[in-house]
C-alpha cells in the first residue's frame, strides 16, 4: 500500500441520495474509514471539487439522460477504480420502473406540454453504460457490505457479490420465515450480502439487491403457487427494483 | 431396559422455575425458545419461564453452539510480514432441553471433528458445554423420523437427560458434569420405586407412540437402497423443484462443510482468518479456481446431501447421519420432504416393507 | 467469549519466501519457496501446499518439484482468479504462508522396479513434473521410462528446457503432441489420447500416471486399458477445491472420498465405481 491515502470521490446520479447519507452516517466507522482515504468530492458533505485524476470513484444513482451518460463516461475516465453503490447505480433500482412506460409518455407526465425540453433516455444502470468494477448493491448500501468493498478495492482485489439467496441469511439468522406469516418476500431470488437487514427487522425482502444469477425459476413459481401468491404481483414486485435486468438480458443475447 | 437406580434423580415440575434460575447464577444457559408461528430457537435464558419446553425442533440445530456460523481461527499481523497467530474461541455454557435427535446430531459433529487431523477448536469448544438433553414423548409433527434412524430415544450425548412423568422430571445423570450439577441443586431428590414405575410407563407408551418406523424400510436396508438408487428418477423431480437455497443444510444438525474466510480490518494490516458455514447446495461449492463445477445440477447436489446422510458416513463413522428432526423438510419452500423422497426412492426400488421396525 | 492462543492448530501456516518469479506464458507464473530455516518441505511427489496471502485468503496449489531437491520447492500458478491474480502479484522478497504438504501423493515405493508411462496434458505437467524429476533423478530404480505430453500450442508448453532435457536423455521415451501448430512446429498435432498406441509396453510391468484437465481422463484410460495396463497400475491425480486440506470443509468430496485427504492421486480401480470421480 502506498503511503499517500487514495483519494476517493463520491458522486451521485438519479437517486435519492441515501446511499450518501448512509455512509455519511456511518458513525465511529466512518473515521476508521478516513484514516484509510481521503475523500476529495462528496456533495453532500463538503464543498470542494476533486482533481482530475482520482483513485476511486463511488458512485450513486442510475443513468437516466444523455447528460448524464457523458458525465459519467467522464467519471470514468478520471478513475482507476469505479464502485457502483446502491440500488440504483448497480442494478437501475427504482428508476428502472420508467423502462415500463413509452418515454415520450413519461416527459409529457412529468414535464407537461413543455416537455421537448427535457431529454431522457431509457434508464440504465451504471455498469450498463461504463465499466464498473465493484459492485455494491442495496437500497440504501449495507454498511458493513460497503466497508468490506471498499477494502477489498484498496486491497486491489476483487468483491464477489455472494451468489445465494437471501434466504441463506435469513435462515442463519433464525428469523421466522415470511411465507410462514403468510407475506411474499423476495429472499428466495435475490443475491445474499445484506445479512437478511429488512427481514431481520420485521420487514419483507423487496429484492433491491439484484437477482441470483441462476435462478430456479420453475422451481421458484412452485413456490409462489404453494404460497398463492398471485404471479403478477410478484412480477411488480420483482420490477420495482429489477426491471434494468432486461437490458443485461438484451446485451446478453446480442453477444 | 434396565435401569439403575442410582443414576437417577426427580425434579418436581414446580420447582423448574427454580432449578433453571440456579443454573443461570453460575453460568450462561441456552434452552429453546418460542419465536411466533409456531417455531423456536436456542437463545440465552435468564429464566425457567422463558423456556418452552414442549417445542418442536429449533429453527437452527444446537450446532451453531459448537461450531459457530463464523468462527474465527487466526488473526494475523502484516507489520512484520506474513504472520499469523491461530486461535480458538469458546464460552461455558449450558445447553437445556436438547431432544434425543439433536443429542445425535452432536454425536456426529464429535465424530467429525475427532478423527484425524482433529480439529482442536472444535473439541476445545465442546468441552466448555454441559448439555441437559429432554425426552420428546410423542412426534413433535409430521416432518419427523427419528425412529427410522434410532434416534427418538436417549443414546447417551448428555451428561443430564430429562423425561417429564407427569408432575415431575425423571433425570438420567449421565456423567461427573452431571453428577456436580446435582450435587449443587438442593430441589433434587433421589429416584425412588414409584418414579422408576412412572418412567417405565411413560416409555411404553412411547413406544406404541413410535410402534413403526415413519418410513418403510428397515433400517439395516437403507444402505442397500441409496447403493442402488445412485441413477434413480427421484433426483431429477428434486433438480426441477431444488431452488438451492441450502436452508436444508444450514439447519442440519450434522452438516458441517465450511468455507474459510480473509477479513482485514481497516488499517488493511491486520485482520482475521475464518470459517463459515457453505453449503453444498450453493452454485459454487464444487467449482475449481478454473471455473469448472463438479456438481452443476441441483439434483446432483440434493442427491449429495441424501448419500452424505445415509450412505458416505455409513463406511466412515457406521452411523447415519440423518438424525430425523424433519428441520430440511419443515425449512424448505419448494417442499422438498426427506420423509417423501425415501418413500419415493423405496417404492421405485421395490423395497417396501409397511411393517419395517414394528414393536 | 475466550479466546486462547492455539498450539498445534492446524491451521497454523509457515512464513515463507518466494525466492524466485519466472515468468513462464501470459497466464502461468513460476514461483520457488523457502520455508523457515530452509526446511524441507518433505512432500511426496503428488502432493499440494495450501498457500496463504493473509488478508486474500488461501488455495490449494500442487507442488511441482521433486522431493530430491533440497533447501526449497516449486509450483507454478495460472492466473485465474482472485487468489491466484493476488498471487502474481507477489515478487521475489515478498513472503506467503504454507500449509501442508497434504494428500496421498504418487506411491513411488511402488512404482520402482516398473516401467512407466507419463501422460500429462495442459497443466497437468505441472503435478507430473514433481514425479518425472524423482524419477528421474533416481533413474536407476525404475524400468522404462516414457513421457507423453500433450499441450494447447507450441506456445503454451511449459518447462521448455526440461522438456528440451527429456527429449535428449536416452532413457526417457519422450513425444508430444500439440492442439494447434505454429508453422515452426515439426511435432505431432492431434488430441494426447493420439500418442497412446504408438507407445510399446509390457502392461503387467507397467504403470501409467495421467495428470490434465477432467475431461481428459476418461478417453485417456480407455486407450491405456486398450493396451491391457490393469486399472490398478492406471493413476491419475484429480483437481478439487481443496480448501482446509483437513477433510473436513467438504468442498473436495467425490462422493464418499475427500480429495485432500484420500487423495489427489487415486488409482484407477479405485475410483472406477465412483461416479463424481471421472
Amino acid at each position: 500500500m502506498t503511503r499517500t491515502k487514495p483519494k476517493v470521490a463520491f458522486f451521485d446520479f438519479a437517486c435519492c441520495e441515501g446511499c450518501q447519507l448512509q455512509v455519511a452516517n456511518m458513525g465511529e466507522l466512518l473515521l476508521d474509514v478516513l484514516g484509510l482515504i481521503e475523500v476529495v468530492e462528496f456533495r453532500e458533505v463538503m464543498s470542494e471539487k476533486g482533481p482530475e485524476k482520482i483513485d476511486v470513484a463511488v458512485v450513486e444513482g442510475s443513468i437516466t439522460d444523455k447528460h448524464a451518460i457523458e458525465r459519467i463516461k467522464k467519471i470514468r475516465d478520471r478513475a482507476k477504480v469505479l464502485i457502483a453503490y446502491g440500488s440504483c447505480a448497480t442494478i437501475g433500482g427504482v428508476n428502472g420502473m420508467k423502462n415500463n412506460f413509452k418515454l415520450d409518455d413519461i416527459r409529457k407526465e412529468v414535464y407537461g406540454d413543455r416537455f421537448n425540453y427535457f431529454d431522457t433516455v431509457e434508464t440504465k444502470a451504471v455498469h450498463q453504460v461504463v465499466k464498473v468494477d465493484y459492485f455494491v448493491n442495496g437500497c440504501p448500501v449495507y454498511i458493513p457490505e460497503f466497508v468490506k468493498v471498499l477494502k477489498a478495492a484498496l486491497q486491489g482485489i476483487p468483491y464477489e457479490v455472494p451468489d445465494h439467496a437471501v434466504c441463506v441469511e435469513c435462515k442463519l439468522n433464525e428469523n421466522v420465515c415470511m411465507y410462514d406469516r403468510g407475506v411474499a418476500c423476495m429472499g428466495p431470488v435475490t443475491r445474499a450480502g445484506c445479512n437478511s437487514w429488512c427481514i431481520n427487522n420485521g420487514n419483507i425482502c423487496y429484492g433491491c439487491r439484484g437477482m441470483v444469477s441462476n435462478p430456479n425459476e420453475n422451481g421458484a413459481m412452485d413456490i409462489i403457487k404453494k404460497y398463492n401468491i398471485p404471479m403478477d404481483m410478484v412480477i411488480n414486485k420483482m420490477n420495482m427494483y429489477n426491471k434494468c435486468r432486461e437490458i443485461d438480458k438484451r446485451e446478453q443475447k446480442k453477444r | 431396559m434396565l435401569y439403575n437406580l442410582s443414576q437417577y434423580v426427580v425434579l418436581k415440575k414446580e420447582d423448574f422455575n427454580g432449578f433453571i434460575s440456579d443454573l443461570v447464577k453460575e453460568q450462561k444457559v441456552v434452552a429453546p425458545v418460542a419465536k411466533g408461528c409456531g417455531q423456536f430457537s436456542f437463545e440465552e435464558v435468564k429464566s425457567g419461564s422463558e423456556i418452552s419446553i414442549d417445542y418442536i425442533p429449533t429453527i437452527l440445530p444446537p450446532k451453531k453452539y459448537f461450531m459457530p456460523r463464523d468462527e474465527n481461527i487466526a488473526t494475523y499481523d502484516l507489520s512484520n510480514g506474513e504472520d499469523m497467530e491461530p486461535v480458538v474461541e469458546y464460552e461455558k455454557m449450558l445447553l437445556f432441553g436438547v431432544h434425543t435427535c439433536d443429542l445425535a446430531g452432536i454425536q456426529c459433529l464429535n465424530m467429525v471433528f475427532s478423527e484425524r487431523p482433529r480439529d482442536l477448536n472444535y473439541l476445545i469448544r465442546k468441552n466448555q458445554i454441559t448439555i441437559i438433553g429432554y425426552e420428546c414423548n410423542f412426534y413433535c409433527d409430521r416432518f419427523a423420523s427419528c425412529r427410522l434412524v434410532h434416534n427418538h430415544s436417549p443414546n447417551g450425548g448428555y451428561d443430564l437427560f430429562f423425561t417429564d412423568v407427569g408432575d415431575r422430571f425423571m433425570i438420567h445423570v449421565n456423567t461427573n458434569t452431571g453428577e456436580e450439577l446435582v450435587a449443587k441443586s438442593n430441589l433434587l431428590r433421589k429416584a425412588g420405586e414409584k418414579d422408576f414405575e412412572d418412567l417405565q410407563r411413560v416409555r411404553e407408551a412411547k413406544n406404541r407412540e413410535f410402534a413403526k418406523n415413519e418410513i418403510p424400510i428397515e433400517h439395516e436396508k437403507i444402505p442397500e437402497l441409496f447403493d442402488r438408487a445412485y441413477n434413480s428418477k427421484v433426483w431429477e423431480d428434486l433438480d426441477k423443484r431444488c431452488v438451492a437455497c441450502g436452508n436444508c443444510t444450514n439447519v442440519c444438525p450434522s452438516c458441517y462443510c465450511f468455507n474459510m474466510i480473509d477479513e482485514p480490518n481497516l488499517d488493511l494490516k491486520t485482520g482475521r482468518r475464518y470459517r463459515q458455514w457453505d453449503s453444498c447446495q450453493n452454485e459454487s461449492f464444487a467449482k475449481v479456481a478454473g471455473g469448472e463445477s463438479f456438481r452443476k445440477e441441483r439434483g446432483a447436489r440434493q442427491r449429495h446431501r441424501y448419500y452424505r446422510k445415509f450412505k458416505y458416513p455409513i463406511a466412515k463413522f457406521s452411523r447415519f447421519f440423518c438424525t430425523g428432526c424433519g428441520r430440511c423438510s419443515r425449512t424448505c419452500m419448494a417442499c422438498i420432504n426427506l420423509k417423501e423422497t425415501l418413500n419415493s426412492l423405496i417404492k421405485e426400488q421395490g423395497m417396501e416393507n409397511p411393517e419395517a421396525g414394528k414393536v | 467469549m475466550k479466546k486462547l492462543l492455539l498450539k498445534d492448530s492446524k491451521y497454523e501456516i509457515k512464513k515463507s519466501k518466494i525466492i524466485k518469479v519466472t515468468t513462464l506464458t501470459d497466464l502461468e507464473k513460476f514461483f520457488e519457496i523457502e520455508l523457515p530455516g530452509g526446511d524441507s518441505l518433505d512432500h511426496d511427489p503428488g502432493q499440494f501446499v495450501e498457500v496463504s496471502i493473509l488478508g486474500v485468503g488461501e488455495a490449494p496449489i500442487s507442488v511441482s518439484s521433486s522431493p530430491t531437491k533440497l533447501g526449497s520447492f516449486e509450483m507454478v500458478v495460472r492466473k485465474v482468479g482472485r487468489f491466484t491474480s493476488a498471487l502474481h502479484q507477489l515478487k521475489e522478497g515478498d513472503e506467503i504462508g504454507i500449509r501442508g504438504p497434504f494428500g496421498k501423493g504418487f506411491p513411488v515405493r511402488i512404482l520402482e522396479g516398473n516401467d512407466l508411462v507419463f501422460v500429462a496434458a495442459g497443466l497437468g505437467i505441472v503435478p507430473l513434473r514433481s514425479l518425472i524429476n524423482f524419477v528421474i533423478d533416481n533413474r536407476r530404480d525404475f524400468g522404462k521410462v516414457s513421457i507423453l505430453l500433450g499441450c494447447r500450442t507450441p506456445q503454451n508448453m511449459l518447462f521448455g528446457d526440461e522438456v528440451a532435457e527429456w527429449t535428449k536423455r536416452l532413457d526417457v521415451n519422450f513425444s508430444c503432441t500439440v492442439d494447434r501448430a505454429d508453422p515452426d512446429w515439426k511435432g505431432n498435432v492431434g488430441m494426447i489420447t493420439s500418442l497412446i498406441p504408438g507407445v510399446t509396453l509390457e502392461p503387467e510391468r507397467t504403470f501409467a500416471v495421467i495428470v490434465g484437465p477432467p475431461v481428459m481422463y476418461k478417453f485417456v484410460i480407455a486407450e491405456l486399458l486398450k493396451k491391457q495396463i490393469p486399472e490398478r497400475q492406471i493413476l491419475v491425480s484429480l483437481e478439487r477445491n481443496m480448501k482446509c486440506g483437513l477433510g473436513k470443509c467438504g468442498h473436495c468430496q467425490i462422493n464418499g472420498l475427500y480429495c485432500c485427504q484420500d487423495g489427489p492421486v487415486f488409482s484407477y480401480d479405485k475410483i472406477k465405481g465412483v461416479p463424481e470421480a471421472l
